[in-house]
């Protein structure tokens, strides 16, 4: 088991780090180019990036966003994402393991303050998965990962809180680890490969969807020759 | 793959001419052989000329199905149908995009045996996509910020390279474009000069305002493009255009060579939207004007605002301007005089989505309203969150879909109208005004009156300042 656990926190951990990184990498990689090649191409590249700008903060700190639509679902949502982004990113162990391995540290929150962000984003994440499940057109436009990701995200936060607290573990604690850090390695290497990948990419889709509108100026005509029709009657 | 003979023409000879009926609109007939591998050519062709790759990427990665955008639609606050989620409908076109342009969708469909496109997908697209107007508000509830406005404007213009594209529209570019007319409403210059003769006439008697629509003046400011069927059916609004520009000498003229502001080209096909404008453009040279001026209509205002710089020339074609912005700048100045609180009843505003989603213009037709009238309300929720009339994206010159338009589509707007009690709805667009009249027709709303922001303004305007006395016959206000 020891080994394993070695194993899966070492070089199996390396690598899914290294699959999101450059994953999440290839996908910023690819939307700042079409971005640069649409405005390179666009007949008119006015854009009105203050507007852009501010409506992507908006987005990204949804503050006066969370009363629009479905008010409870969008609240919930932000207190999963607190959850989910600080508790791993602050956690003491997980900063010492940084510090371990690559000598460096940050801050850590108190143990009390971990606990609670651990218990509210599972809490958080049932209720996520209560609200897409129970409304009828979310549940109906949901594919398999929009289901099936919430609840690989609360496996390690599960794991986690059982590790932290030997009291309550049923099983060993080697093996709850185990899991904890087989299945973080798993969500690092599924996020590049499904819409995790907002992880990177909400910043700029407000942009894209800007630019999209910018369309080349000879694109009509060069489409037109493409299929034949140049000289069609329409 | 197997070699096919290439598709000639995508019309059948005349004594085929029988309408399709598949759909909920009409359809011209067309070649209906192989069309997912023709569905695919189109989109190859497209993606390779144009900027919708990247978008569709962007897309297919982050769409979360939140069903948040949902909220915003008025067509799915009607229906209550799944195909009518705006995430729904746009993953018909990203599926596609994944499986036939992505790798990652070509190598899983390989293994996993996945999705295949085939008619009865496309048929579904068919449909769903006239059903979408295009109004871009759910763009706004979406936290990863699609929009499914422009996936509408891209799957449309897809399906109208295979032939499917409602025949109200087809038929209208084709007289624009090709038609010995060159406009949509098939109006002949004789009949056009007539009309504006009429209107002068009518201005003169009823108002005592010697106005005219100038013709191919060289060298005027403005080049005027209204929604061509103006000149058919909103004669006050075109009378109100002309006494403001009399009153306060703008310099404007009407093109013969060239003068609809109408463009389904934004509705079904960039290469039609490009051609369209190009003939705005080109007009305003001939008549060496410096200015694109459009009347009172939305989506005419936008395709000339957004796309005469896209493919006129950016930064070097001539600005446009909206004839309320026109008329809202007359105002501020000082040379547009109107008595205030002249327009007695109740009266509101609806907000065409094609100005008021980017925010061009929402303030100035509000400010001349404010300026004129005695009870101006606004309607709940307005500005850049309008909700559409329900006949956006060129669906309203579809007749055969009334019922959904006004029943589904138009149902929203009819409760918002009827909750502001108002007399007079000022709909500055032609669509919308079409869209706006049937709406309250189907929905019982018979006492509301659906009129142009220049109507009223030609109703109010405080012609004692100018030196006109009102002619004997009848005061205006009831
Ligand atoms: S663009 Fe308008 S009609 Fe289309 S889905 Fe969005 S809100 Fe509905
Ligand atoms: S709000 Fe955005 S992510 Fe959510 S369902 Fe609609 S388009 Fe998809």
């Amino acid at each position: 088991m020891e080994q394993w656990l070695e194993w899966a926190r070492g070089p199996l951990f390396k690598f899914a780090f290294a699959v999101m990184v450059l994953g999440l990498f290839r996908h910023l990689l690819l939307a700042v180019a079409g971005t640069v090649q649409a405005l390179l191409r666009a007949g008119d590249t006015k854009i009105p990036y203050k507007v852009v700008f501010r409506t992507t903060l908006d987005w990204l700190f949804p503050v006066k966003k969370m009363n629009v639509n479905r008010p409870v679902y969008s609240v919930i949502s932000v207190i999963f994402h607190v959850g989910l982004i600080l508790t791993p990113i602050f956690l003491l162990p997980h900063i010492q393991l940084w510090e371990r391995g690559l000598s460096i540290r940050w801050p850590a929150i108190p143990h009390v303050l971990a606990d609670m962000l651990t218990l509210i984003t599972i809490a958080a994440t049932v209720a996520l998965l209560i609200g897409r499940l129970g409304h009828i057109y979310a549940r109906g436009i949901s594919r398999i990962q929009d289901i099936l990701l919430p609840p690989l995200l609360m496996v390690p936060f599960i794991t986690g809180f059982l590790a932290m607290h030997p009291a309550w573990n049923p099983v060993d604690y080697n093996a709850v680890m185990l899991i904890h850090v087989l299945s973080a390695n798993l969500i690092f290497i599924l996020i590049p490969f499904t819409k995790l990948g907002h992880i990177i990419l909400l910043p700029a889709t407000q942009l894209v969807s800007e630019v999209g509108w910018h369309f080349p100026a000879e694109s009509g005509d060069d489409v037109a020759v493409a299929l034949k029709k140049e000289n069609m009657p329409i | 793959m197997r070699e096919t003979t290439p598709v000639k023409s995508p019309r059948l000879n005349e004594q085929d001419q029988v309408m399709t009926t598949k759909y909920p609109y009409y359809v011209e007939p067309y070649n209906e052989t192989e069309r997912p591998r023709r569905f695919l050519e189109a989109f190859s062709a497209i993606l390779q000329h144009s900027n919708y790759g990247f978008v569709l990427d962007t897309y297919s990665k982050i769409t979360t199905k939140c069903a948040r955008c949902a909220c915003n639609c008025q067509v799915f606050m009607e229906s209550g149908e799944l195909r009518d989620v705006p995430c729904h409908r746009t993953e018909l076109l990203l599926r596609v995009y994944r499986r036939y342009f992505t790798l990652g969708g070509m190598v899983s469909s390989r293994l996993f045996n996945g999705f295949t496109l085939t008619d009865r997908y496309i048929d579904e697209m068919a449909e769903n996509f006239y059903r979408c107007t295009a109004c871009r508000r759910c763009k706004f509830g979406c936290p990863m910020g699609v929009d499914h406005g422009l996936m509408t404007h891209l799957a449309r213009w897809i399906l109208a390279e295979i032939g499917i594209v409602p025949k109200a529209l087809v038929v209208a570019v084709r007289e624009q474009l090709q038609g010995k007319t060159g406009n949509t409403s098939a109006i002949p210059v004789v009949a056009l000069k007539d009309t504006c003769e009429f209107l002068e006439e009518e201005l003169l008697e009823n108002y005592n305002i010697p106005a005219k629509f100038p013709m191919d003046v060289e060298g005027a400011e403005m080049v005027f493009f209204p929604a061509v069927s103006d000149y058919l059916l909103e004669p006050d609004t075109l009378m109100g255009n002309a006494a403001v520009m009399h009153l306060t000498n703008g310099s404007w003229t009407i093109g013969t060579g060239y003068y609809d502001g109408i463009n389904y080209g934004l509705f079904y096909s960039d290469t039609h939207l490009c051609n369209i404008v190009r003939k705005e453009a080109a007009e305003v040279k001939r008549l060496k004007a410096k200015k694109v001026l459009i009347g009172e209509c939305g989506h005419a205002s936008r395709s000339a605002k957004a796309f005469i710089p896209t493919f006129c020339g950016g930064k070097k074609a001539p600005p446009v301007i909206n004839i309320m912005e026109y008329s809202h700048k007359a105002l501020l100045d000082g040379r547009l005089k109107v008595k205030s609180g002249a327009i007695l009843d109740r009266v509101t505003y609806h907000d065409p989505c094609n100005i008021a989603r980017s925010k061009w213009i929402i303030n100035q037709p509000r400010e001349l309203l404010e300026a004129i009238c005695k009870d101006y309300v606004d309607m709940v929720p307005g500005g850049q969150m309008n909700i559409c009339c329900g006949g956006g994206g060129g669906t309203v010159s579809i007749d055969e879909i009334r019922k959904f338009r006004t029943g589904t589509g138009g149902h929203v707007k009819a409760e918002q109208i009827k909750a502001t009690g108002a007399k007079y709805v000022v709909a500055p667009c032609a669509n919308c005004k079409k869209q706006l009249r049937e709406v309250c027709e189907d929905n019982g709303l018979h006492d509301v009156e659906i009129v142009g922001l220049h109507d009223l303004l030609l109703k109010a305007l405080d012609l004692e300042y100018y030196g006109i006395t009102a002619p004997e016959k009848k005061e205006e206000e009831e």
